[in-house]
């Protein structure tokens, strides 16, 4: 199909828009690969299960170490409450305040670009115990963050925040890299 | 140029008795049966990997991009419930998987300021696809076109979609589609006749 105008601007050397088109249509619907891709695929394939973004095999192996991280924080955020102490330097309170509020923006870019570099996927999409893992980590974040205002030299809690954004961040990775492409 | 001829081409691509076959491996496949999935894999993995070839147009990304198409399939082919061919659900699956794909790998340059990774003037096309024995002249010079005009060049007159289910996937406006398909076009033509394929002129 040539309109009247594409044949006007086929003049001279051009291909014609028809010959294009043929050509199109010649063109190879199947081309080979020059690796065998269908190992990758069968060993990714066994490692998930269809209809469900994370396999069982895989969520085993998140819960472990978030159940672990869970308890870490858990028994972390009560020997605080049994220990608090009284005083606390007003300077020093507000250097690690500022500190926090820069740990937790350098926290949320990281997390930002990374979920960018994914496609932006949505998190409501993920399997409700990967949803929960997160939420439990956010939840661990805003109660050290709460317990950093009142004792804002505790350095094992600012060890403890950055531990739990670096828990976030390296779950997302997992949930979202695909690994087939390294196999 | 339309692409009707090219819908045309696609519907003609199955026969009743391998369509049966087809439907019992989909059925298997479904079940979680992973050797029907490999049969599936075999009659379409060089359809796709075309597919994904000419559209990212590097043969290392094309093979990974393939690869995970399939994986993408296994998880998603429940569902498939048979409203159109599944020739057509698994290339629409994977054209998301491609562009999915050249979304995750734009630097931060090209996403923040919209930039084209490649120039017209400066379009380097990887020795694979300069050398590719296997390639036809015309697949060799799309894999030359600019990204987006490429895009629109090979869903279209390729692949047979229409301007708006292009606009959509690709968030342009329909317009703007129509004109990176005459801009692919016009180079094409432009370097097909220069490299003295000019039978139709």
């Amino acid at each position: 199909m040539v309109s009247k105008n594409e044949n006007s601007q086929s003049s001279g050397l051009k291909l014609s828009d028809q010959a294009l088109q043929e050509q199109v249509l010649e063109l190879p619907t199947e081309m080979s690969p020059d690796r065998d891709l269908w190992s990758g695929i069968e060993k990714a394939i066994s490692t998930k299960s269809q209809n469900n973004f994370i396999s069982e095999r895989q969520e085993q192996r998140y819960k472990a170490p978030m159940a672990w991280a869970a308890s870490v924080v858990a028994a972390v955020l009560l020997s605080w409450g049994i220990y608090t102490p009284q005083e606390a330097s007003q300077t020093s309170g507000q250097v690690n305040v500022n500190l926090v509020a820069a740990m937790q923006q350098t926290f949320e870019q990281q997390k930002q670009s990374m979920l960018v570099s994914y496609g932006q996927p949505k998190l409501q999409t993920l399997a409700p115990e990967m949803q929960e893992q997160l939420k439990q980590l956010t939840s661990a974040q805003n109660t050290i963050k709460k317990a950093l205002v009142a004792e804002p030299n505790n350095i094992d809690l600012l060890n403890l925040l950055r531990w739990t954004q670096q828990q976030e961040l390296d779950l997302l990775k997992q949930l979202y890299s695909p690994q087939w492409q390294s196999i | 140029m339309d692409n009707s001829k090219v819908i045309d081409a696609q519907k003609r691509f199955t026969t009743p008795v391998e369509e049966q076959q087809e439907k019992m491996w989909i059925e298997r496949a479904k079940q979680g049966d992973q050797q029907a999935f490999h049969l599936l894999y075999q009659q379409y993995h060089r359809r796709i990997y075309a597919l994904c070839w000419r559209m990212l147009a590097d043969k290392d990304s094309a093979e990974d991009v393939c690869q995970e198409v399939f994986v993408q399939l296994w998880q998603k082919i429940n569902n498939f419930r048979g409203d159109s061919k599944f020739s057509t659900w698994l290339h629409s699956v994977a054209t998301n998987v491609v562009l999915s794909h050249l979304r995750k790998h734009k630097n931060w340059l090209q996403r923040v300021f919209s930039i084209e990774e490649k120039q017209v003037e400066e379009s380097a096309v990887s020795p694979d696809v300069e050398h590719s024995a296997l390639a036809s002249e015309l697949d060799r010079n799309i894999a030359k076109l600019p990204e987006r005009a490429r895009l629109v060049f090979v869903l279209f007159a390729v692949e047979g979609y229409r301007h708006e289910e292009i606009s959509k996937m690709l968030g342009m406006a329909v317009g703007s589609s129509k004109s990176q398909y005459h801009r692919a076009k016009t180079l094409l033509r432009e370097w097909l006749s220069n490299e003295g394929v000019c039978d139709g002129v």
